[in-house]
């Protein structure tokens, strides 16, 4: 990551800047994680002691309580059981459903493909409450609620918008001689796609798996409202269920919700690595 | 050819295109068609009302004050992750140990849950014992209570920071990834010349950092409409409505007044100023493209 | 070549929305569906234990899907507005309950109430006040809470108080006292709004009498009128005296409870679920905390208490009703339901026959004075329809913020409380 920088160039004749960047990168990163630290405060503290106000003192002794009760619930196994089925293949979906809208977008343009363009792209811009009910009584008609298959299909839809402009501003960097080249050679646009477009796109593909993961794994709205037995619920559901009517297990949901970032990093740390090389996504050409 | 790429068009756009309007498009028009109604959400009966939920947005003192909030929201949203993302980025791609090792302290916010973020930032503007409040005491000498997210003045401002520090790292991200793009020549002229670092970043690196902009200024953009969770669980538009966004708006309008038919007008209008956003932000775009060829 | 792969491209097309859709239904005979907000670590556990008696004594099998208090607001609208309502839900008596009755979402009780006896269980001032809507009964009311004034036993008997106010002078001097013996006299979490609402319940119910707030709540009488200035005006003076913990709207109910629990201020008006919580955190009732009732003000008033009631309804929508009518009627008579239910939850029992022998010793004084009162009144937000208690809501928050803006926010809500009547 460090072979292009043009950042320190008189570090090379004379040494101050590496130590200055270093020491300012360490004291943002310890900014940084303060509140993070209190997520893990959190979780090794009594509800009894945050309730105190002993929630940022360094505590004398960890309590690990929490943990054990969190990792203990075959409760909390079925929610990140159920989570990972939701969020793999929606994830999957719309970044293919995105590629193939994308493709078209950038590489067969055609009358009104811009309007279109336009419309699917501001599809992200609504809250989501707004579809809420119609939705229910979509899935509701189909006798889907209390499934998982409605989450992953809203999922899977409210992320074509993202998908579909990403995928669109990286293959509009694909060279068309390429392309030309490929079905001179015979190729029809899905060999195209699949073989030419899509292998050169690995650092799109690896910033949407990575920020579709993510959003996904840590949305609550549409599985509270379309899952309603416990079997059914997702991690989410499960923190945001251990605030009661007159209570919150503050202790229980901070140990939770560390675990439950567990994956999210994980996937990140796997596919940041795909993350370099030619991000080029500028082009917008119609 | 022309019919061959007709074809594939249709073939390739089928499908996305029946997802997106099966549960995006429709729903959306299902929903704003209760813009017209004075529906409540729990009676199957309702009247047509014509223009009314929208003439009521005019008179609506609430609406304003979501209106601004929300701009403020989606400039601050755009404005603070990108600058110190790209801040971030520059210094963590500069050669120094421990890059990642800082890149992945900077990302882990985006890892943690909404919820659970909105809840340790209360506790870090807690008042009396609250980590900020400590720290300033600590510094200053003075006893020091200021309720950050309990003052109409800084309860937003307090949120928007809070949400910052979680979407930071992903504006770091995607610049590290546009900065390895920068070829290693270009670079080199940068020290023939021996221009200023400062200089050489606001000259070369950033003007070839427009694709990777680009990018983040849309993640951002999306991004902030997502900040309804943090928001609701740091101040639920408290105090009094003060930090209200249109979305919040509009959510306490549906679900806590029961006001169906008032809550889809509101949608329909931010959806009207987010299809404008959009729209300048391609036409934008289109300038950028072609200063670049 | 071409041709194979637009077949191979068609078929995937028609193949691919089966895989997404063509999923299995997952309907199940014979279950009683049945969504409530008693969640939390404590509350579900407890709750899920008295769902498992109705199991096993009746042999219905119950599908339960509790969901956190705001969101459960939302998944109800929700389900109400797809024609999908559980076959029984939780819910707050009062004008949220004749909200969803007007609405036509609810199925009426009356039949099943006659059959199993429930006159004779449940206690007539609970029923009469909180099952009855529109002439017709429908809801059971599961547990009910008090508010009253809650306070740090150590704290008051440092500052050397051992006789408890009953009257208006009374409770003005005791906060002189513990100010001038350097406690915070009044916590309050009034970040959301709600806990703010008692203090406006009382005041006015004291000064002004039940009636006159039955009238503001319905709409016939305004919020710039006297009774409620004066009301306020008693408020503003406690402000103003500095007897408020400052910051009132950065803390929620249970920051403010901690205040107390931690001696940092001597007492706070909340309902009775505060004995559960503190409970919870290993205070001891009547040991570490004890409660006083809300001083009387105006002579010659009914004495009112205030509090919700969490019932449990019928929807319309249901499929199984027999076994929702059996489910609503079992956790209202089972004695054994109803005594751990409220014992463990910090809550009141309406069933006559629960002994209060099962309440810890705060609880049973609780008891005493609810039963006592002439007036049993739903809270604010259970008083008024939902519009108009958001515009009240604010009113009160923004009233803790600045006081001195008494007349302007009370000019404000009248106006905002008019035209949300007329939603």
């Amino acid at each position: 990551m460090a072979d292009a920088a043009c950042l320190p160039a008189p570090a090379r004749r004379f040494n101050p800047w590496p130590a200055v960047i270093f020491i300012a990168l360490a004291v943002l990163a310890l900014l940084f994680l303060a509140p993070t630290a209190g997520v893990l405060l959190s979780s090794i503290k009594t509800t009894r002691d945050i309730a105190l106000g002993q929630l940022w003192t360094i505590p004398s002794e960890l309590f690990w309580g929490n943990y054990a009760e969190v990792l203990g619930n075959p409760a909390v196994h079925r929610y990140f059981l159920n989570t990972a089925l939701v969020t793999a293949p929606a994830t999957v979906a719309s970044i293919a459903l995105g590629s193939l809208a994308g493709y078209v977008f950038a590489k067969l343009p055609f009358r009104g493909s811009n309007l279109l363009f336009l419309v699917i792209v501001s599809g992200m811009f609504f809250p989501p409450q707004v579809i809420l009910i119609p939705l229910f009584r979509l899935f509701n008609a189909m006798d889907l609620i209390d499934t998982l298959y409605p989450i992953i299909v809203i999922h899977t839809a409210m992320g074509i918008p993202i998908c579909t402009l990403l995928m669109r501003n990286f293959f509009a960097t694909v060279p068309n001689a390429l392309r030309e080249a490929a079905i001179l050679e015979g190729a029809n646009e899905w060999q195209v796609l699949t073989r030419v477009a899509l292998p050169l796109s690995l650092p799109a593909l690896a910033v949407l798996a990575t920020l579709q993961f993510t959003w996904i794994w840590n949305d609550f709205l549409w599985p509270l409202i379309f899952t309603q037995s416990d079997e059914k619920r997702t991690i989410m559901l499960g923190i945001v269920n251990l605030q009661g009517q007159y209570s919150v297990a503050w202790g229980v949901q901070g140990s939770l919700s560390l675990i439950a970032s567990l994956p999210t990093l994980v996937v990140f740390l796997f596919f940041q690595r795909y993350f370099i090389k030619g991000m080029t996504m500028g082009a917008v050409k119609g | 050819m022309e019919r061959e790429n007709r074809f594939w068009r249709v073939i390739l756009l089928a499908l996305p295109l029946a997802v997106f309007a099966a549960f995006v498009i429709w729903p959306l028009a299902d929903s704003f068609h209760y813009s017209f109604t004075n529906w409540n959400g729990f009676n199957p009966d309702f009247d047509y009302v014509g223009f009314d939920n929208f003439l009521k947005i005019h008179s609506d003192k609430l609406f304003l004050n979501a209106a601004i909030n929300t701009a403020l929201w989606i400039v601050a949203a755009i404005v603070v992750p990108t600058g110190l993302g790209l801040g971030l980025a520059l210094l963590i791609d500069s050669r120094i140990p421990g890059g990642s090792v800082f890149k992945s302290i900077f990302y882990l916010p985006i890892c943690l849950s909404a919820v659970v973020v909105g809840q340790i930032w209360v506790w870090i503007y807690q008042p009396d014992w609250g980590l900020l409040n400590t720290v300033v005491e600590a510094v200053s000498g003075e006893s020091f209570n200021y309720a950050w997210l309990a003052k109409p003045d800084s309860a937003l401002w307090s949120v928007i920071l809070a949400w910052s520090w979680q979407q930071t790292g992903l504006s770091m991200v995607i610049f590290l990834a546009g900065l390895t793009t920068i070829p290693e020549e270009l670079l080199e002229v940068c020290e023939i010349e021996g221009a200023r670092a400062l200089q050489r970043i606001r000259l070369v690196v950033i003007p070839l950092l427009t694709p990777a902009t680009v990018v983040v200024i849309a993640l951002n953009v999306i991004n902030s409409l997502k900040g309804f969770d943090i928001l609701y669980t740091m101040t639920g538009g408290g105090p009094f409505n003060s930090s209200d966004t249109l979305a919040m708006h509009m959510y306490n309008e549906s679900f806590k007044k029961y006001l169906m038919g008032y809550g889809s007008a509101i949608s329909v209008v931010l959806f009207l100023i987010a299809l404008t956003i959009v729209r300048l932000y391609f036409r934008q775009l289109r300038k950028v493209d072609e200063l670049h060829g | 070549m071409i041709t194979l792969n637009r077949r191979g491209a068609l078929a995937a097309l028609a193949v691919a929305p089966a895989l997404l859709l063509g999923a299995p239904a997952f309907a199940q005979g014979g279950d009683v569906t049945l969504t409530h907000y008693f969640t939390g670590e404590f509350g579900l556990k407890l709750f899920n234990e008295q769902v498992a008696k109705f199991e096993a004594d009746t042999g219905h099998t119950i599908k339960n899907s509790p969901i956190g208090h705001e969101d459960f607001k939302t998944d109800i609208l929700v389900r109400a507005a797809g024609d999908s309502l559980p076959d029984v839900f939780s819910y707050w008596a009062g004008a949220r309950t004749q909200f969803v009755v007007d609405a036509g979402s609810l199925h009426p009780i009356d039949d099943m109430w006659a059959r199993d006896g429930l006159d004779s269980v449940v206690a007539k001032s609970v029923a009469d006040s909180a099952t009855m809507y529109n002439g017709k009964r429908y809801l059971v009311p599961f547990n009910y809470h008090y508010a009253g004034m809650f306070y740090n036993t150590q704290v008051l008997a440092d500052a050397g108080v051992s006789e408890m106010p009953t009257d208006w002078d009374g409770f003005m001097a005791l906060c002189e006292t513990l100010k001038a013996a350097g406690v915070t006299p009044i916590a309050l979490g009034s970040k959301y709004r709600w806990p703010a609402q008692f203090w406006f319940d009382y005041l006015l119910l004291n000064t002004a009498g039940p009636d006159y707030r039955a009238a503001l709540m319905d709409g016939s009488a305004a919020y710039d009128d006297a009774e409620v200035k004066a009301a306020m005006a008693m408020w503003r003076e406690l402000a103003d005296k500095g007897y408020f913990a400052p910051n009132a709207n950065a803390d929620t109910w249970t920051d403010a409870s901690d205040k107390v629990a931690r001696g940092d201020a001597a007492m706070t008006l909340m309902g009775t679920w505060i004995t559960g919580y503190w409970n919870g955190l290993g205070l001891e009732p009547g040991k570490d905390y004890d409660f006083f009732p809300f001083p009387s003000i105006a002579d010659g008033l009914p004495g009112s208490v205030v509090g919700p009631v969490d019932g449990l309804v019928v929807s319309n929508d249901g499929e199984n009703r027999a076994g929702a009518e059996a489910f609503l009627s079992y956790m209202m008579s089972s004695a054994d339901v109803q005594a751990s239910w409220t014992s463990g939850y910090g809550a009141l029992s309406a069933n006559v026959n629960v002994d209060p022998a099962n309440y810890n010793e705060v609880m049973q004084r609780v008891s005493t004075v609810v039963a006592g009162a002439d007036v049993f009144a739903f809270n604010y937000d259970l008083a008024t329809p939902p519009p108009v208690a958001e515009v009240g809501l604010s009113m009160f928050s923004r009233f803790m913020d600045d006081p001195s803006q008494v007349d302007d926010i009370l000019a404000q809500a009248a106006a905002d409380a008019a035209q949300a009547f007329t939603e």
